[in-house]
């Protein structure tokens, strides 16, 4: 499935979408960066609460497909403009980060 | 990064590539708050590099588009109501004193506070791995200080290299016991 189409399946809010027909296969949680850096994985979709211009760095570096910000977690404007940029998508859920995987997990 | 100590490795190996002859590693705690300082004689940065290496997407490696160690420094220290800053004078610009000096402060109560870990180990692998660099390493705290400086033990082991697997075993228990003095 695409971003795209998982983030209208989902009820999810678009943050940024330029590259989003990228397939999404796999989740990966986490928040400590460095350590994501290490263990995500290409096109797997990203759950985190972080929300600082490192992220899209750490998304370009592992090539996950999107990040996901679980609770409703918001960006500042260079932080999105960045990721417009770099080509990172990032979608936006209302959920904490394990109800955000449940629902995800029926599409990827 | 789930130890600072790995943070303090990262950035001095920055020093190393600038082609550092002198490193200093200063730690100084308080009751509350921890100042991480590294200083080195390096080559320095220009201007318009300085200002781009807190962005996650300037580096100087040349495998990957992003370099991490001082954007992760900075978030480290930002995340505890801390603070973080760089300065560098480019050798062409300052021939007789050049480097760069990276310092971040952290507030040691809060809660996203990463712990300091395994100074030492970061302290004993620089040394062993550039063994001709002077590493001046301090840490202060209200119960006191541990000292080394590499130009020391070289005055006292003359001949013998720094990186001997012998005197790094004898670094890392002179530190440990140092440690333990003001436990």
């Amino acid at each position: 499935m695409t971003v795209k189409e998982l983030c209208e399946k989902c009820g999810f809010t678009a943050v940024t979408l330029p590259e989003s027909d990228r397939e999404v296969r796999g989740c990966y949680i986490g928040d400590l960066l460095s350590w994501v850096m290490g263990r995500a994985e290409a096109d797997e979709a990203w759950i985190t609460i972080m929300s600082n211009i490192n992220i899209v760095a750490v998304a370009s570096l592992t090539d996950v497909a999107c990040i996901i910000l679980a609770e409703g977690v918001t960006l500042e404007d260079d932080v999105k403009n960045t990721a417009e940029t770099k080509g990172i998508n990032i979608l936006m859920s209302g959920k904490a980060a394990y109800e955000t995987a449940l629902t995800i997990s029926e599409f990827v | 990064m789930k130890e600072l100590s790995l943070n303090i490795l990262d950035i001095a190996k920055n020093s190393v590539k600038a082609g550092a002859t002198v490193v200093s590693i200063t730690l100084t705690e308080t009751d509350n708050m921890l100042t991480m300082a590294i200083a080195d004689d390096g080559c320095g940065m220009k201007p318009d590099f300085l200002e781009r290496v807190t962005d996650p997407f300037s580096t100087t490696r040349t495998t990957r588009k992003v370099g991490m160690g001082i954007p992760f420094l900075k978030l480290a220290a930002e995340q505890t109501g801390g603070s973080f800053s760089i300065t560098s004078k480019h050798e062409s610009d300052f021939p007789d004193a050049h480097g760069t000096v990276t310092t971040a402060v952290f507030c040691k109560d809060s809660i996203d506070f990463t712990p300091l870990g395994d100074v030492i180990s970061s302290v004993t692998t620089l040394i062993q791995g550039s063994p001709g660099i002077r590493w001046v390493f301090t840490h202060t705290t209200p119960k006191g200080d541990v000292t080394l400086d590499t130009d020391e033990l070289k005055a006292v082991l003359g001949d013998v290299p720094l990186d001997n697997i012998e005197v790094i075993m004898w670094i890392r228990d002179y530190l440990k016991e140092a440690y333990a003095e003001i436990a």
